[in-house]
């Protein structure tokens, strides 16, 4: 059972130095190759639970436990080896003159021979679409160039556990396909991947869990046809269903299509038109 | 916030303290460093201090105090160490009368700072015919440095991600890691600026060169009765001598 | 605005060209497309602060409310131009919510009393009777971007610019803001531009869509086909899509559906009679 955890949370609180307390107890496992969403209302506590999964944020109380290692005895640069995270501003994080020597930069960290960091930043710029940038200064880049190439340089790396902080937020339509294309690839990877975010129409696609958050507290984990189809639940969290669920729901009330998962657009098209022809 | 900057991050309390003027409260707090400042005497040090404990403990605020006093305290021990050392004759005497010192000075700074807003000390200065541009510098750089305290630690723990060792190497190889903090730090403070002389100019900011104000200052009889007890306060180091002559 | 252009000051190509748009009173109007379009950069012209503040070449005829942004101090173009940014972060300045809201007035040189019941006004209408000396620092999310707005509105503006108000904000807060602003645009007929990506958020509320795509306006007109014709650029919201093929189907629905709740009364009338 243990070994099975990728992520471990046990009974966490977290207090801020001054002394607002953003966690208050939470429990939390991802088994290895899951896929979860964490999803809540702002300043529920999300980006504090995650800054937790590579030590650069410790305990108050309770513990966090990385593939069963416990995130307090271990160096944050040895955590972050297993746990790749990529912050929710990209400008946050952008330390490096070139576009290249960005994405090369935890690599060197963390001593990948010099032929692999080569080959594997070529490979994850390509992936990224921001191969022929690479000469350029990160800053020159649009937001949404950014965000792609912060999460080239985690990807890239190689880490068993992913977390992204709000990958979509102001991210444009033709960004988000090409988040969307990144998500899919992960999947196939089966790595496991823990993803924050406002965006449920985005995030029903990929993930097998929705865990939302409240107050400091996770208040359900479920997965997403579950959790989709209960309004109040996804209020209680800032949270709105996806349309097709909205639309889903209503029409389930009327008798006219019930969802058996979550709903498809087809499947409720044709379900309209069954009882049209009636 | 990290602790010793705890002391001036005002937490709205309703005491008698947090309703003076500031100007009022101002002038109290000089007047306690004043006197500190020219009192040779150890007991009139005490006094001071205690006169500056318990106001801060009238206005409800000794929990916030402690964490800065403990934070000094270092210090004070080193001013008197130093003293103890360097001072010819008496250094006993003079060494505890630095270290009090230090403690009075701070205590009445620090007096001032918990029960005053940031905007009614602009509100203050502004009264006192500082003009607008430079009041609302002092307002907003006290605003922005939370928000700034953030954003280094969002950097750092980003930095930390990327398998980064910030104390790995020698003293100039870590001076150097440092760098890596300080690039985006920078660039992303320059485009907050950007954003905020932005921000500012969408609120008419500068559109008269007489703005108005939602509120004005007006001393009240207790402000009058605190101007009263701070002259008071900033001529009591004669006090001994006054004394001492009468008694002769 | 007409045959309007513009080139930054740091860069050789326009970010704008050939702008047409004319904004009707009480219009409340999504402007939306990819990335680095310009839409920022057109927000800034209505306001003026693209001239005054970042310079660069700036062509054609504007007109708001009667005033040439590019002959009028940012400050003046303030009274007619609300701006909401998308960082409320940087936009709120003091640590009590009354003052921040009064402000702009300030500025402006009211008097007092005047300044006094025009915040309270506005702390009544956007319900912040509780936050009234909240440092608007330590607000949420949604409660900061809501004294942003009301800090801008009290000024009165006849258009009011957001750029990107709920980028950060979770759905529910992004909501409510969207729906503060519309009704100002009901109550006091003023015109709203919001700039947003997400365009399922803002489709129940405005009565028109401007698109750009690389510095130029690439559809114009009522939500539905609007979006419909430019889907590739800014994604179209899946009841559009269940909308299209019932109707392709032959199905009888004679409006568009703003909501999915609206689509579904309107599936519902039809099917049950
Ligand atoms: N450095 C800090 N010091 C003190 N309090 C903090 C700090 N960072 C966050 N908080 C507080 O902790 C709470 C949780 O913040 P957190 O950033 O984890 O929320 P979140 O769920 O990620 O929200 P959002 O959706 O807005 O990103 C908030 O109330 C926030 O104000
Ligand atoms: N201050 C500036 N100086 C020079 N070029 C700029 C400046 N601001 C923006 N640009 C450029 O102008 C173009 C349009 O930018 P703008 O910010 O208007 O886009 P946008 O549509 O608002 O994008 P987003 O959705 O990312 O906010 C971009 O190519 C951008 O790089
Ligand atoms: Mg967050
Ligand atoms: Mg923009």
């Amino acid at each position: 059972m243990e070994s099975e955890a990728a992520i471990q949370v046990e009974n966490l609180r977290y207090v801020y130095p001054g002394g607002y307390e953003a966690l208050k107890g939470v429990n939390l496992a991802v088994k290895k190759g899951e896929f979860i969403a964490i999803m809540g209302e702002n300043g529920s506590g999300k980006t504090t639970l995650i800054k937790h999964f590579n030590g650069v944020l410790k305990p108050t109380e309770g513990r966090v436990l990385i593939d069963g290692v416990d995130t307090r005895e271990t160096p944050v640069s040895k955590l972050s080896r297993k746990v790749g995270i990529v912050f929710q501003n990209p400008d946050h994080q952008l330390f490096s003159e070139t576009v290249w020597d960005e994405v090369a930069f935890p690599m060197k960290n963390f001593g990948f021979p010099e032929q692999v960091v080569k080959e594997r930043t070529e490979r994850f710029l390509k992936l990224m679409g921001l191969y022929s940038y690479r000469d350029k200064s990160p800053y020159l880049l649009s937001l949404g160039e950014r965000k792609r190439l912060t999460i080239a340089a985690v990807l890239a790396y190689d880490p068993e556990i992913i977390v992204l902080d709000e990958p979509t937020a102001g991210q444009d339509y033709i960004q988000k396909e090409h988040i969307s294309g990144t998500m899919n690839l992960l999947r196939t990877m089966q790595k496991t991947v823990v993803i924050v975010t406002h965006d449920m129409e985005f995030v029903v696609q990929y993930v097998d869990r929705i865990v939302l958050m409240s107050r400091g507290r996770i208040v359900a984990s479920a997965s997403p046809h579950e959790v989709l189809l209960n309004p109040s639940l996804l209020a209680s969290a800032g949270l709105m269903p996806p349309q097709l669920a909205r639309l889903a729901l209503q029409l389930s009330r009327a008798g006219i299509y019930t969802p058996r998962r979550l709903p498809e657009t087809g499947e409720i098209v044709d379900a309209v038109l069954k009882r049209w022809h009636r | 916030m990290s602790s010793p900057l705890q002391a001036f991050k005002y937490v709205p309390k309703d005491t008698f303290m947090d309703r003076l003027d500031p100007r009022s409260k101002f002038a109290l707090s000089l007047s306690l460093l004043a006197a500190s400042l020219a009192s040779p005497q150890l007991t009139m040090q005490l006094v001071y201090l205690a006169l500056a404990t318990l106001l801060i403990a009238a206005a409800k605020r000794l929990a916030q105090w402690t964490p800065t006093l403990k934070a000094i305290s270092p210090l004070v021990a080193a001013i008197f160490a130093a003293n103890l050392i360097f001072t010819p004759g008496m250094p006993l005497t003079y060494a505890t009368l630095m270290a009090l010192r230090f403690f009075t000075v701070t205590t009445s700074f620090t007096l001032f700072f918990l029960t005053t807003t940031p905007d009614d000390l602009s509100l203050a200065l502004e009264e006192m015919g500082v003009p607008r541009e430079y009041t609302l510098m002092f307002t907003m750089s006290l605003r922005f440095v939370p928000t700034l305290a953030d954003d280094v630690e969002t950097v750092t723990a980003a930095l930390l991600s990327r398998g980064f060792q910030l104390d790995r190497g020698n003293i100039i190889q870590r001076a150097k890691n440092y760098v890596y903090l300080l690039v985006p730090l920078i660039i992303y403070e320059v485009r907050r600026s950007l954003m905020i002389a932005e921000a500012l100019e969408a609120r008419a900011f500068g559109a008269t060169k007489k703005p108005t104000r939602l509120y004005t200052l007006k001393m009240k009889k207790p402000d009058y009765l605190v101007l009263i007890a701070s002259a008071l306060i900033a001529v009591s180091p004669l006090a001994p001598a006054i004394l001492n002559l009468s008694i002769i | 605005m007409e045959g309007v252009n513009y080139t930054y000051p740091s860069s050789e190509e326009p970010v704008l060209r050939n702008i047409d748009l004319r904004i009707g009173r009480g219009e409340y109007i999504l402007l939306a497309g990819p990335s680095g379009c310009g839409k920022s950069t057109l927000a800034r012209i209505l306001n003026g602060l693209i001239p005054n503040f970042y310079g660069g070449k700036l062509e054609g005829k504007i007109l708001v409310d009667g005033k040439d942004p590019r002959k009028t101090p940012t400050y003046e173009m303030a009274l007619t131009v609300g701006f909401v940014f998308q960082n409320p972060e940087n936009q709120l300045f003091f640590s009590d919510v009354e003052r921040e809201i009064a402000f702009g007035l300030e500025n402006l040189g009211l008097p007092p009393h005047e300044i006094r019941r025009k915040v309270e006004d506005a702390i009544r209408k956007y319900g912040l009777e509780n936050l009234r000396h909240r440092s608007p620092a330590e607000l949420s999310g949604g409660q900061k971007q809501k004294v942003a707005i009301a800090s801008v509105m009290v000024m009165e503006p006849k258009l009011l610019v957001l750029d990107e108000p709920t980028a950060n904000l979770d759905p529910i807060s992004a909501v409510k803001v969207l729906g503060l602003v519309k009704r100002e645009v009901l109550e006091r007929r003023i015109s709203a531009i919001v700039i947003e990506h997400r365009v399922e958020l803002v489709l129940p509320y405005v009565d028109r869509v401007v698109v750009m795509d690389r510095g130029r306006i690439v559809g114009d007109g009522e939500p539905y086909s609007v979006i419909q014709e430019n889907s590739g650029l800014i994604g179209r919201p899946a009841i559009f899509d269940v909308y299209a093929r019932l109707r392709a189907k032959g199905f009888p629905l004679h409006r568009w559906p703003r909501t999915p709740e609206q689509l579904a009364e309107d599936l519902k009338r039809i099917l049950q009679g």
